[in-house]
Formats: structure tokens, sequence, C-alpha cells
């Protein structure tokens, strides 16, 4: 398993923002579904070793993250696309992508080709030269999962990752998920139900901090009935399984 | 990552971090402010190696430092204004280490721009100059001031990130450098350690030091030592908090902050201990060398006038001028009992004296070693503004001609209205007459006697008296005719025994 987490909890001040969270993933693509504040953004950023848990057990591509070497390799294999990504307005495209290969220590004679495929899986070999100032926010998303998949990673963690993108590039990121899921273990977090349904095998719901799904899309399907607000069956799941979980 | 990948991949980030760095931009600002406050004030001093060097430290110092110690809090504080904290922590470099090489990019920027400036300006020095060569330690302390207030405005930038975190840092470090010498009171400070002191405060950069007595490194050694402690220190405390690098990584940062805080503060023990020394140089006992206390060894450059004019090759440049102010009254006096064979410029000794006064006297007797040698001293030797060639020639003419015709005519109390006539005519005869009015409208000429030269040397006689009358005359001679007249009755003029109406 390449995550296992046990017990998981974050707490700010007196708000729990993640209460006991229970989780394992091997590769494949996993969904991460809830409303907002449902403590999405919060487990993902420990996942990413951006933030330390308060208690519970985390373990990453079998390593703990709360030493400092094993955490250093964990982050060797880690890609993270937050869910508001920041960017130097100066650098170009192809430059921001190798500036976070060589912090990722992707070995120097690879940095070319690592950083030219990542522009290429996101469709933005024609800009590699153009400043980031200067992209439209769904080519800064694109530049910001190109920077994520620059170092193979084992463990992906996209926050939000279609969010600013067209329909058309939506589809082709789709794609991009279920190839990433191939090798890796990819966590997508996400408010879109659909890009769900299309690219993850594996999904988990949470609502306040705590998991309140975890199946497969199919199976959160099921749980919806004609009585539940939403346009395709997995919507209708989703909301069951939130109304449930409230009453 | 292994050692063979390190370097590597350390350099494509740095070629990034310089691509991408604020100080680039500030370059022209910088390098227009050096012109502006430190390139013009030098040109303007004479073409004096250590006028030139003590530039750098008083004035590229401030032109440097403040902007890139605004550019290096600008670039470590750039990761949370742009909002990739997030992105940037879940890497797998060190905290530290990627910190780091927006800094060494941010250096180097400034040292490029720094090195060039010291290149222009010592290059033109060289070809100005006539004697000596480049002061180094001067130009070495103000380069180390930039990694220093680099490293200041790194760590501002670092644990105080925000958009204002630059201006207010090189606000900082304005207030720094220039308050820092506020605090120096005589000679003996440990303030001296300011990269902006070249030598005792409250002397100021001089003509003289350096010249006639090797430069004295102590304070610069010390400054050094200060500013590289400083660096590594402040370089080492972003390393120290948890998650920034490996133990190991951490350990030995903490050991370096550590020495390099103890170095830094041994080397202001040190400059506390610096005193002035007699050549206008700070003394460090425990960093002094001996050989510095010995005088430099130089060929004089002297003009071919009747009584040689020689002057430290260092002062070459002012030749010309000085001959040509003291010639014509050279030719008058040579040849006289008791006029001097040569002319020779020495150096001058400062002495510390109370409060924040300095005195400075000339080095040797006035007269001269040697009854055949008169020894001058140049006015920008002394705490004068900057002259030019001409004014300063033109001043040493007034202070020194005076000097010069009395030893020869004769001085001190009691001189004749005879001698004072006499030494009025030469004055005149030699083109001086504004050392002349000047004493007489100004009433500078202090009486000693019923006829008597003021202290200084200037002739004191009144229009309208007999002694007027006779310097008019006297002056009128042919050069000739009065050099044959001096030759007959110089011993008895000097006795007293000629009267204003003997003279013809």
């Amino acid at each position: 398993m390449n995550v296992e987490i046990t017990g998981l909890t974050r707490r700010f001040g007196t708000v729990k923002a993640v209460a006991g969270v229970d989780l394992q993933a091997g590769p494949g693509v996993f969904g991460l579904l809830g409303p907002n504040g449902a403590g999405k953004t919060s487990l993902l950023r420990m996942m990413a070793t951006a933030m330390p848990p308060s208690s519970g057990g985390l373990r990453l591509l079998g390593r703990d993250p709360g030493s400092y070497g094993p955490r250093r390799e964990i982050r060797r294999r880690l890609g993270y696309l937050p869910q508001n990504p920041g960017y130097y307005p100066g650098f170009t495209v192809a430059e921001y992508v190798e500036y976070f290969a060589l912090l990722k220590e992707v070995p120097p004679a690879r940095i070319r080709v690592a950083v030219a495929a990542a522009i290429d899986r996101v469709e933005l070999g024609d800009r590699r030269k153009t400043r980031l100032r200067t992209l439209s926010g769904g080519m800064l998303r694109r530049a910001g999962i190109a920077q994520a998949i620059v170092n193979e990673p084992e463990l992906l963690l996209l926050d939000e990752p279609t969010a600013g993108l067209d329909p058309e590039q939506r589809v082709a990121f789709r794609a991009l998920l279920r190839d990433l899921g191939q090798r890796a273990t990819v966590v997508v977090s996400t408010h879109l139900v659909e890009d769900v349904a299309a690219a993850c095998a594996q999904v988990a719901l949470m609502d306040r901090g705590r998991i309140v799904f975890h199946g497969t899309p199919d199976g959160l399907a099921a749980r919806g009935d004609g009585g539940h607000s939403g346009d395709t069956p997995i919507e209708r799941g989703y909301s069951a399984v939130l109304a449930q979980t409230r009453s | 990552m292994t050692a063979a990948t390190i370097a590597p991949a350390a350099s494509r980030l740095l070629r990034l971090e310089l691509r991408h760095n604020a100080m680039a931009w500030l370059l022209p600002v910088v390098i227009g402010l050096f012109w502006l406050t430190t390139y013009r004030k030098d040109m303007a001093m004479p073409p004096m190696w250590n006028l030139r060097a003590a530039g750098l430290q008083s004035g590229a110092v401030l032109d440097f430092a403040v902007p890139v110690t605004g550019a290096a809090a600008w670039m470590a504080s750039r990761e949370v204004r742009h909002r990739v904290t997030d992105q940037v922590t879940i890497t797998a470099r060190p905290r530290w280490a990627r910190l780091l090489a927006p800094w060494v990019a941010t250096t180097i920027w400034a040292m490029v721009a720094y090195l060039g400036c010291v290149a222009v300006l010592y290059g033109v020095t060289a070809h100005q100059a006539s004697w000596g060569g480049p002061l180094w330690w001067p130009a070495v302390v103000a380069a180390a001031s930039l990694p220093a207030f680099s490293a200041l405005g790194f760590v501002l930038g670092t644990f105080l990130p925000s958009r204002f975190t630059a201006p207010l840092a090189a606000i900082a470090a304005f207030f720094l450098l220039a308050l820092s010498t506020e605090l120096i009171h005589g000679s003996q400070s440990a303030w001296q350690i300011s990269p902006i002191v070249t030598g005792p405060w409250d002397l100021g950069p001089q003509a003289g030091v350096a010249v006639f007595y090797p430069f004295a490194p102590d304070l610069c050694i010390a400054q050094m030592t200060f500013l590289v402690g400083v660096t590594v220190a402040l370089l080492g405390v972003p390393a120290l908090p948890a998650g920034s690098a490996g133990r190991a990584v951490r350990l030995a940062a903490a050991c370096l902050t550590g020495a390099a805080l103890l170095a830094a503060g041994t080397a202001v023990g040190l400059a506390g201990t610096g005193t002035m020394d007699a050549h206008g140089m700070i003394d460090i006992p425990a960093l002094h060398d001996a050989a510095d206390d010995q005088p430099l060894r130089f060929t004089p450059v002297c003009s071919d006038t009747t009584i040689p004019v020689c002057l430290n090759p260092a002062y070459a440049g002012f030749l010309p001028a000085t001959t040509d102010a003291l010639a014509p009254l050279l030719n008058q006096l040579a040849g006289l009992p008791g006029a001097p064979d040569r002319i020779l410029q020495v150096g001058v000794t400062y002495q510390q004296d109370t409060g924040n006064g300095v005195i400075i006297r000339q080095d040797g007797p006035r007269s001269g070693a040697t009854p055949s040698t008169a020894h001058l001293v140049f006015p920008e030797q002394l705490p004068e503004p900057s002259m030019t060639a001409d004014q300063m020639a033109s001043q040493l003419a007034e202070s020194f001609a005076p000097d010069l015709v009395a030893r020869v005519i004769g001085n001190g109390r009691g001189t004749s209205q005879a001698q004072n006539a006499v030494a009025r005519a030469l004055l005149t005869a030699a083109g001086l007459p504004d050392v002349v009015d000047r004493t007489a409208s100004t009433g500078t000429g202090r009486s000693d006697g019923p006829g008597g030269a003021d202290a200084s040397g200037q002739p004191d006689v009144a229009p309208g008296t007999p002694a007027y009358a006779a310097a008019e005359r006297f002056a009128a001679l042919p050069a000739s005719a009065r050099h044959a007249w001096l030759v007959q009755h110089l011993a008895a003029l000097r006795a007293g025994r000629i009267t204003p109406a003997q003279i013809p």
C-alpha cells in the first residue's frame, strides 16, 4: 500500500479539520470527494508532508514521514498540486517545471527530458517558453500539474486539478489520470463528481473531517435514488450519503 | 543525490535563480548610485591609491549594501509572496539548501557589479596615479560586506516574509551603516568595525596616509573577520529550525553559527583595542605588523628649478603646478646664504586630541633635517577640502613661500622693518602679491615688535610707512640687481644693521 492512514487527526485550535481518518490506497486513481470544509485539503496536505498531523498514523510509500530521512525519500517520489498553486510570474513554463524538477532532485541528466515530457503531457509544449504571468488560469493549472508529475511520482496528490480547465482539457486530463494511475497512487480531491466517475477506481467521501464512504464509484452511485439531488447516479449517491450521515 | 549529481543540479538551479533575481534589476540603480556618490567623489580627489581605495569602503559599501539587503529580503520572501510554500515545502531538497540558492544568486549579481565598479575605479586610477599600486584591503572589506548584508536581508526575508520586508530591510541596512559610526568617540571604539570606516573616523580619508608609511591593514583584518563571521552565522540560522535540514546538517550549522559568532565577537573586541597611530591609521596591537611602522622607501621626483622641489612620487602630478607657483621665488633665493639646496616634501604625524579632535604636525623639523633642505607639507596632506592642482599649488605658495623667505631673510622676534620690506618685495616680485596684500588687509600680520613679522613669517608692512616704500622700490628693481644687493647685504640685513632707507 502506498498510503496507509490510521486514526489521522488534524486540529486547528479547537476545530478538528480531520477527525480520525482511516484510509489505505494502492496504485490507481483514488477520488476524494466532499463538500467545502470537509477536510479534504487538510488530509491531502498531511499526505503531501506539507503539514504534520496532530495525531494518528501516516505511512507513505512504506515510510514514516515523521522522520527527516524517510520524509525526504518520500518527497523525492511525491507530486503535489495544491488547491491554489502559486507560481513565479517571471518564470517560463519550462523554467517553472525545471525548477521543481531540481527541487525534487530529479537526476540532472534526466531533467531536460523529464521537463519536456511533463510539459507535453499537459499539452503545453507550444507554450514552454511563455512566461507564466501571460498564461490563462487553465494553462496555469496545467503548468501546476506538469510540475507535480515532472519527477514521475509514485504518489501524486492533486487538489482540485480540473478547476479552470475547459471540457476538452478535462477529458484529456482524465485520460492522463488513468495513465498515471497505471503505476502510481493518484489521489484526486475534487468537487466534480463526474471526474471521479470517469477516472477513479476507488473513491472516498469526506464530511466534517471523517470518511463517510469508501468504495468504488459504482458503489457510491448505487447509494443514490430518485429522492436525492443530482443529475447523474454518482451525484445522487453523493447526496444520499451526505444526507444519511447528517441525519 | 550523490556528489556527482549535486554540482550539476546546483549549477542549473543557480542559473535559474540568476535569471530571475531581483538584484539583476537593481544593477542600473546600484551602478548609478556608485557613479553619483562614490566614483565622482573619488575622481574629484587627487589620483592617489589610498584616497580612491578609501572611497570603496566609505562610499561603495552604502551604494551596494542597501540594495543588496533589500534584494535578498525580496528573494527570500518570494515563496510566501507568491504562495508556493506548499509546493516547495514538499520537495526533497532541504529548505535551507533551497533558500540558499537565491541568496547565492543575489550575492553574485551584487559582487559582479561591485567588481566591475572596482575595476573601472582602479583602472582609471592606474592611468592617473603616478606612484604606488592598488590597495586591496579596503576593496576586499567592501566586497565582504556584500555577502554579509545579503545574508542579513536573506534572514529577514526568510523569517519575516512579506512584501514590506524588502524595503524595510533596505532602510534598516542604511540606518545600520549610517548610524553605526555615530557612536565612535575618539580613535578607540569597537564601532570602528563598521565596514564604512576606513581609518580613524574623526580624520576621514587623508591623502597623506599610507603614502609615506605602508598601509596598516589591522582594522581591515578585523572588519573582514567580523563580516565573514556575520555572514556565516546569518546563513547558518535558517538551517537551525527542525525540518530545515538533516540532523547532521543542522548540527554542523549550529557549530558553524556558534564559531562564526565567536569570530565576529572577537573581531569587534579587537577593533575596540585599536588606536590611531602616528601615521593616521588604526593599529590593533594583536594584529599589528611592526614592519608597517617603517617608512616606505621611494625616490622623490624633483623639479629642475634653481632650488629643486622634491615631492613624494605619489604627488608627482602636482609637481608642475608647484614648480610654476614657487619657481619665481626660488630663482630669487637661489645662491643666497641660508637658502636651501632643495625643498623636500615630508609626511605628517597624527595624534588623537581630547574628544574627537586630531592634532596633525609636520613629520620632522620644519626647517629640514639638514640646513640645506627645507621641508614642506602639502595642503592636501592636511584635513582640507579637495583641491585642484592649481588651487593646491596656490595655497602651498601662500603657506610655504613666506616661510621660505623668512628662512633666508631672517624671522622671529625683533625682525627689522628692513627685513620685512625685503621679504615683502621678494614675494611681490615672485608674483605672490596676494600673500602680502591678504596679510595687510586682514591684519593677520600680528606684530611681534616695532617692525616684526607675524608668527607664520608673513611680512608685516603697513602702507605709507618707509618700509612699505622701500619694499615697493626693491620689488621694482631688476631681478639681477635685487639678487646682487642681497648677496652683498644679506648678512647685514639679517643682523638688523640695514634701515629701510638703505634699501635701493
